[in-house]
């Protein structure tokens, strides 16, 4: 207990000093968040026109499906957030700033996830507030229970857990190779993108793949079937939205198990 | 000087020549996209078949289009100018006896012809292949789609330059030129097709430089533009493409004076 009580101090400190040097460039800060806030806001806008000429997207009205996006950009954007150390790993791995990492008397994960912080990744979660703000005012009418705002923060989390474990096994892959960061991205962001429609829009393999194997849907879709009173996909029983946590807990402890024997495996470049 | 500049082109697709695993993963972006837009598209189409003159098949080629050309035309995430200028590596290429925008702009020519051969065309085949959507058989419109990409190039060129150049004025200008990709992007109908837009926001986008880039391409492709309509999209195109380059001209201009070289 006290030694993990003494990692989020720390933890919370290598945070600071970060949140404090990009305070020192103050407009650039303000600028770099708006600046993603602006992206963010107008691929969410530019989504909403797909319902001016449709009514429905596959039985989902617009309100619903941007409730479904803003859950997904909660979800990504905390992973943005909190995983942006193990994102930029591949830098690490080049410069052979992983040796001194190595050296250090704190576990190597957790100096790498939180070797970065950047400010600008609040613009996305600025964006997922709005655009759930959005989607009420275009619902009106959610009846909200202390269980489904449970459901939601556990998910959300949940979710940000998976999309940071794929950032895990991304980075892990660069012990072998630093040539694969373009596919994790096109997990990372492609999976952001899926999760932004209903996944029922997609073929089965892929639905049964974002339910079973890389378990995203439990991040952003079932939350917000739940939160709408919907029926789950392939008809599931209502209660396996508590299971997110066990879902990505699971998922998340293949990445670590990989990550570790890729530390153990890591062979410096050397000089 | 035809002849250098012709020569830096060359150079510029032999470059990219050798980033053969990186092209592959980037095709494998595009084809992920491809098919999520694609979905996207079977599901809106189920409650109505035909939306802003489109009917699925319309709809499927557009998104597989636009995964094609989008390399193209705006690369997402171009910031190589604006490197050279953060780390001064510009100086060299100031210094170089030939005209500043044009050695920029020959480089990005020979690119787009590697993207068109090396991304485009394998992309769009895959979603044929996958989505069987097949492909316009009028010679006619393949020509008009010949002249109508290059032009389409060009203004992407000289709009990525000219946001390039705003890191001379301002040190950590990518926020500003994602900013500006993105709107470009939205306008051009890389998220949706412009024919979706409502009436308004379409009325606007006709008039933007953007709708040049992607938009009028793939309408061509399509077979959506009839002779007059046809005719005044191009001119609308070639008014866009001379435009932007006269200012990314001046820009540069304006900019390259500033810049006070400290030897050493």
């Amino acid at each position: 207990m006290n030694a993990i009580m003494s990692d989020l101090r720390l933890y919370r400190r290598l945070i600071l000093m970060q949140v404090r040097a990009q305070l020192q460039y103050k407009i650039n800060v303000v600028i770099d968040i708006l600046g993603y806030l602006a992206v963010t806001i107008l691929e969410f806008l530019s989504m909403l026109i797909y319902f001016v000429p449709f009514p429905t997207m596959f039985g989902w009205r617009i309100g619903e499906v941007a409730m479904l996006a803003a859950v997904a950009s909660f979800s990504f954007g905390l992973a943005e957030l909190f995983g942006a150390g193990i994102d930029v790993f591949d830098e690490t791995i080049r410069r052979g700033d992983f040796d001194r990492v190595l050296l250090r008397p704190v576990g190597a994960l957790f100096l790498v996830a939180s070797s970065e912080f950047r400010l600008r990744r609040l613009g996305r979660l600025t964006e997922g507030i709005l655009a759930f703000i959005v989607s009420l005012v275009l619902l009106h009418g959610i009846k909200w229970t202390p269980l489904k705002l449970l459901v939601l923060s556990i998910s959300v989390m949940s979710g940000a857990l998976i999309f940071m474990s794929i950032l895990l096994m991304g980075a892990t892959m660069c012990f072998w190779t630093v040539q694969t960061t373009e596919l994790t991205n096109i997990l990372f962001y492609g999976g952001r993108e899926m999760l932004s429609y209903p996944i029922t829009i997609y073929h089965q393999v892929l639905q049964r793949i974002l339910l079973f194997v890389i378990p995203l849907a439990f991040g952003a879709y079932l939350p917000t079937c739940y939160l709408l009173d919907r029926a789950l996909p392939l008809g599931l029983p209502g209660w396996v939205v508590f299971l997110a946590p066990a879902a990505a807990l699971a998922f998340a402890s293949i990445a670590v198990r990989l990550w570790s024997f890729g530390v153990r495996r890591y062979q410096s470049t050397g000089s | 000087m035809l002849r250098f500049y012709v020569e830096v082109a060359q150079t510029a697709f032999r470059r990219q020549l050798i980033y053969r695993w990186a092209n592959l993963a980037g095709m494998l972006a595009n084809i992920v996209f491809g098919m999520i837009f694609s979905y996207v598209m079977i599901a809106l189409f189920q409650v109505r078949s035909i939306a802003g003159g489109y009917d699925l098949r319309d709809a499927l080629r557009y998104v597989w289009l636009v995964q094609s050309m989008v390399m193209i035309v705006l690369t997402f995430g171009w910031y190589d100018l604006m490197l050279t200028i953060r780390s001064g590596e510009v100086v060299s290429d100031l210094s170089k006896p030939c005209d500043f925008y044009w050695y920029w702009f020959s480089r990005e020519i020979g690119r787009s012809g590697y993207y068109l051969l090396y991304r485009g065309l394998p992309t769009y085949l895959v979603g044929m292949l996958l989505f069987g959507f097949g492909a316009p058989l009028d010679w006619r419109l393949w020509l008009a789609f010949a002249c109508s990409l290059p032009i389409g190039a060009m203004i992407g060129i000289a709009y990525r330059v000219l946001f390039n150049i705003a890191a001379f004025w301002i040190v950590e200008a990518r926020a500003f030129g994602t900013l500006a990709t993105v709107i470009a992007l939205i306008f051009t109908g890389n998220y949706v097709p412009l024919p979706f837009f409502p009436a308004w926001l379409r009325a606007i986008a006709d008039w933007l430089p953007f709708s040049g880039l992607m938009n009028v391409p793939a309408q061509i492709f399509l077979g959506k533009l009839a002779g007059g309509e046809m005719l005044l999209e191009f001119l609308r195109q070639l008014a866009w493409l001379l435009v932007m380059t006269l200012l990314v001209r001046f820009v540069a201009a304006r900019a390259t004076r500033r810049v006070v070289v400290q030897g050493g």
